[in-house]
């Protein structure tokens, strides 16, 4: 089912999502950062650069109540929120949210994370929508709805029955367009080759370990590139007593700092930040293709972003390539 | 998820990020502002967990008063009548000036002001202060007699410019992250970096050179350096003749440190000291970087004159990528500054002792007000030891933990009449208090900050307090009425109204101006664009004053008895009394106890081996934590962290006081550590 949405449609089809659902759209916020927000708390924002915040962080938030315990012993369970729909996400996203759903979901499922899921409507958001009307290539799978502006209109493609459910109604779009979007995105470099070329030189050891010191020597362990990873599943879990009982959450985690791996005698087995700068890349780049069969790397660029000393995964990718192919 | 804008509440960087709240209205996470000039989408771990301890149960939530020996919850108006009723009988009985007011770095400018005024013009006391006492007082003292303004003079942006980058007892890379990480970038760009620190820090194995002088040294260093460069002929000698003065003292006063004289004192070669000057003199602009390395001494205020006096002598002032950049420690300790939270001035340093500025706050605020400058507070502390000061209002600090001597803390607090303590968690301190008020924290209330680079910029609120907790402005402004005086702002934007129209530096500050990255002051009128770098034209006290200083010992050094230096100082996963951090579940997770980082050298010495609880012992106190062996720290000196209350560094520090700015000594004194 194909569609053809002008703004004022897309500000309709928004608008009725909105009605049964906890709506996210890309928003401007006051000093430019662009994210995923409440529709209607701030500036719609269809063109720009990627959404800052990982829109996976709707179903593995930064902080998360998971259950509480009251005084008597009895275990509760956080009441179900409106389910979520987000809308905005490009290539890089739906890759993301892809492989997050496969960690999470993966038996045993996180019901968590699974609950959330399930009931959540996405809509990508790709075609003239980067920078300065910029292209983005199309997403295909993995959402509901599969939006792209092209000449100030919006085509949209029902992947899902749900998807397609919204789309009833409104004009429909011309499928040679489609093709030519699709065409183009083809064409497309993807970052992903640099990254495929550091996994090979990593598999074949060909980094040695003062390459690993050196990158190591300049982080400050701010921890930005693991919260700013859209692929990044990791998390501590927190529990909080009080007079009403005890809440456990979850918190994201990041495998750079000392503690995450250190064993209560003080033994760590990453002991040395070389170590886990190595783990770091090595999982995404090594480590995820032999469990996964593809790289945990999505090429989003939120961690050359966040990372103040310039050592994210395409800086780190780079230098590697450069260096020892 | 909402997003809300404010500025970060840790260091003095001056970081903005966003505070995301759920559905509920509860928060839930931080995402760094993307464009904003300090954080650029970039946050220090801190930062990221910002939100972490805002929702912690133990929180304060409800006014308690202490009755027959225990805190019982009571009602707002009770507690604040007691307060009332309290210091205005003791001020009655034993004079104003029997009262100490202890204001926070921590707290917007607004509540600085307000408690600045409550003690000046509710109680007619000018006993107020605040932790910059304990960071910066020796830059305010040092760099107002040098150049004419105690702060930062350059801007972060100049870290993008700049040729060579001096970092002096400042480990900015764990302290001001975010401003370590631009020193990085400009090295990463070609930028020289001269790293003077006995500690091995993270910016040293990025430095042409690393000068691990003796803690304590570092006017011997300083003045080494440029008797170097003036024997070198490498001074700016154009600069000093149009916009220094008294030269021909400094030259005297530098005679005697030479190269194999300072490497005497500094335990440097004589070497190393010759090609640092070089390198300095070397190149057209270089910014020089300090914080606490250089302030917490006995002699702070002649580090900073030194630093100062190399800074002029070269001619890196006034100009893009040069400068004295003091690194201010908390989100707000400018600010608090900046609005008079000391004893000796009011907003914008006018003076106390000046009769037309204080005419001008009298007729604003419609009282008298007092003549004679107040206490610093670790001269409080003292007279309250002795008697003399009998009650205390304490607004978010901590002292039992944060100040040296701590044995000397807890007796003066104990003797107090009246103790009252404004804070967000039951601190150390707060559970030594009589009445103890809930306060909303910084996620809770709106604001300004004012960062280390002058930059005032906004604080919002993005959730509401916990239970009865209220802003502190609001705290105040009910002690105001109390006192008689009109409190009636409807926000923190009207205090800033009336903070704008008696302060000149802030004259242009208005918060409709402060949206979206804030303004940096000077600011003196509604049009002018802020100052971005000081002492432009000429120094704010007209010429820049060369101001000679002499190497003075630290005053307790190692001996037989205790053979070992102290060094305390913050690491890079807490905050000062731990108070927000240790509860913060990352960060506590990440160091979870006391520690002292001691020689591989001297442990094996002492028999200590990784990870054993050992005792460390001063002439002041004992305490008991478990040793982290590195070489981080040079043979024959400890460092120990001052976060935590069941091994308190300031147990054991000294609190031996700069005679001009009362910091004390936390950087040196004489220890001894032994297996448990």
């Amino acid at each position: 089912m194909l569609k053809q949405l002008n703004y004022d449609n897309l500000l309709q089809l928004l608008e009725t999502i909105s009605t049964d659902y906890a709506l996210q759209v890309p928003t401007l916020l006051a000093d430019g950062t662009r994210l995923l927000a409440n529709y209607g708390s701030g500036e719609l924002s269809l063109t720009g650069p990627p959404l800052q915040r990982k829109p996976t962080s709707a179903f593995f938030p930064q902080t998360e109540l998971l259950l509480t315990i009251d005084v008597e012993g009895q275990v509760h369970l956080p009441q179900p929120e409106k389910p979520v729909a987000l809308f905005g996400l490009d290539r890089t996203d739906l890759a993301a949210l892809t492989f997050l759903d496969r960690f999470f979901c993966a038996p045993p499922a996180d019901d968590i994370y699974q609950r959330k899921r399930d009931r959540a409507l996405i809509i990508s958001l790709t075609g003239s929508a980067g920078p300065e009307r910029s292209f983005l290539p199309l997403t295909e799978d993995n959402c509901d709805i599969e939006m792209s502006a092209v000449n100030g209109q919006y085509l949209a493609l029902g992947h899902s029955e749900l998807g397609q459910g919204f789309l009833d109604g409104f004009a429909d779009g011309d499928p040679q367009q489609l093709e030519d979007l699709r065409r183009e995105s083809a064409q497309q470099v993807s970052p992903a080759e640099l990254l495929q070329q550091a996994s090979r030189l990593l598999s074949e050891e060909r980094v040695p370990d003062r390459f690993w010191k050196e990158i190591a020597d300049k982080c400050i362990l701010c921890s930005g590139c693991n919260l700013a990873c859209p692929t990044c599943s990791c998390f501590g879990v927190q529990d909080r007593q009080s007079g009403h009982g005890t809440e456990r959450s979850r918190v994201w985690d990041s495998c750079q700092l000392d503690a995450f791996m250190r064993e209560a005698s003080g033994h760590n087995p990453l002991g040395s930040e070389q170590l886990r700068t190595r783990r770091r890349i090595h999982h995404k780049l090594v480590a995820d293709v032999e469990r996964w069969g593809e790289l945990g790397c999505v090429a989003c660029g939120r961690c050359d972003r966040a990372c103040p000393v310039g050592i994210g995964m395409l800086a780190v990718a780079e230098e590697i390539v450069r260096r020892f192919n | 998820m909402n997003a809300t804008l404010t500025t970060c509440p840790y260091c003095g960087t001056g970081c903005n990020f966003y505070l995301l709240t759920n559905a509920h209205g509860k928060l839930r996470g931080i995402e760094p502002a993307g464009h904003h000039p300090t954080s650029r989408g970039q946050l220090c771990i801190k930062g990221w967990n910002a939100h972490a301890f805002v929702d912690h149960p133990e929180r304060l939530t409800a006014p308690q008063i202490r009755t027959n020996g225990a805190l019982q919850t009571s009602d707002w108006a009770t507690a604040l009548d007691l307060v009332h009723s309290r210091l205005t009988s003791l001020a009655e009985q034993h004079g104003q000036d029997s009262l100490m007011f202890l204001s926070s770095a921590k707290v917007s400018n607004e509540e600085n002001y307000l408690l600045m005024k409550l003690a000046r013009a509710g109680y007619r006391t000018n006993n107020i202060d605040h932790c910059a006492r304990l960071c910066h007082s020796s830059t305010v003292t040092g760099l107002v007699e040098t150049l004419g303004s105690g702060a930062m003079t350059n801007s972060l942006s100049c870290f993008d410019e700049t040729e060579l980058i001096f970092v002096i007892g400042s480990n900015t890379t764990e302290q001001h992250p975010l401003i370590g990480s631009r020193i990085l970038q400009a090295v990463r760009r070609g930028a020289k970096l001269i790293v003077a620190d006995s500690r091995k820090i993270r910016l040293a194995k990025h430095a042409d050179q690393h000068l691990r002088h003796q803690n304590g040294s570092d006017v011997a260093l300083l003045n080494g350096m440029m008797q170097q460069i003036l024997q070198d002929g490498l001074e700016a000698s154009d600069f000093i003749n149009d916009r220094c003065e008294n030269l021909a003292a400094l030259k005297t006063s530098l005679a005697a440190y030479s190269p194999e004289y300072v490497a005497k004192i500094t335990g440097i070669l004589p070497e190393q000291l010759v090609t640092a000057a070089r390198l300095f003199a070397s190149v057209n602009k270089a910014m020089i970087i300090y914080a606490m390395g250089i302030t917490q001494h006995s002699h702070g205020v002649d580090n900073v004159r030194a630093v100062s006096n190399l800074a002029l002598l070269t001619g890196n002032l006034g100009r893009p990528g040069t400068g004295v950049n003091p690194l201010r420690g908390q989100n707000n300790v400018q600010g608090a500054c900046d609005m008079g939270a000391l004893p000796n001035v009011y907003s914008g340093y006018q003076k106390v002792s000046d009769p037309e500025t204080r005419e001008k706050f009298s007729t604003a605020w419609g009282v008298r007000l007092p003549e004679t400058p107040g206490l610093m507070s670790t001269h409080a502390i003292e007279a309250a030891a002795a008697g003399r000061v009998r009650g205390m209002l304490i607004l978010g600090e901590n002292p039992l933990l944060s100040d040296a001597n701590q044995a000397l803390v807890e007796k003066a607090l104990r003797n107090l009449e009246f103790l009252a303590v404004i804070d967000i968690f039951p601190t150390e301190t707060a559970q030594l208090a009589d009445v103890i008020l809930p306060a909303a924290c910084y996620a809770e209330r709106d604001g300004s900050y004012t960062s280390t680079e002058r930059r005032v910029q906004r604080g919002r609120k993005a959730v509401d307090p916990p239970g009865l907790a209220l802003p502190d402005w609001q705290i105040i402004c009910q002690l105001l009425r109390r006192c008689g005086l009109q409190a009636d702002y409807a926000a923190p934007s009207e205090v800033m109204k009336e903070i704008a129209a008696l302060t000149p530096i802030y004259g242009g500050i208005a918060y409709p101006r402060l949206e979206p990255n804030g303004l940096q002051w000077p600011c003196p009128s509604s049009d002018h664009p802020g100052t971005p770098i000081l002492h432009s034209a000429g120094c704010t006290r007209g010429k820049g004053l060369f101001s000679p200083v002499a190497y003075r010992p630290a005053k307790e050094l190692p001996d037989a008895a205790y053979p070992l230096f102290l060094n305390t100082g913050r690491s890079y996963f807490h905050w000062h009394t731990g108070s927000m951090t240790r509860r913060s579940h990352l960060l506590d997770r990440e160091e979870r106890a006391a520690f002292v980082e001691i020689n591989p050298e001297d442990a094996q010495k002492l028999g200590i081996i990784e990870r054993q609880l050992v005792r460390i012992s001063s002439r002041r106190g004992a305490i008991r934590c478990r040793a982290q062996l590195t070489d981080k720290v040079p043979p024959g000196q400890v460092f120990i962290p001052f976060h935590f209350a069941e091994g308190a560094a300031n147990a054991l520090t000294n609190n031996a006081l700069d005679p001009e700015a009362g910091i004390p000594e936390f950087k040196v004194c004489a220890v001894r550590v032994e297996p448990c």
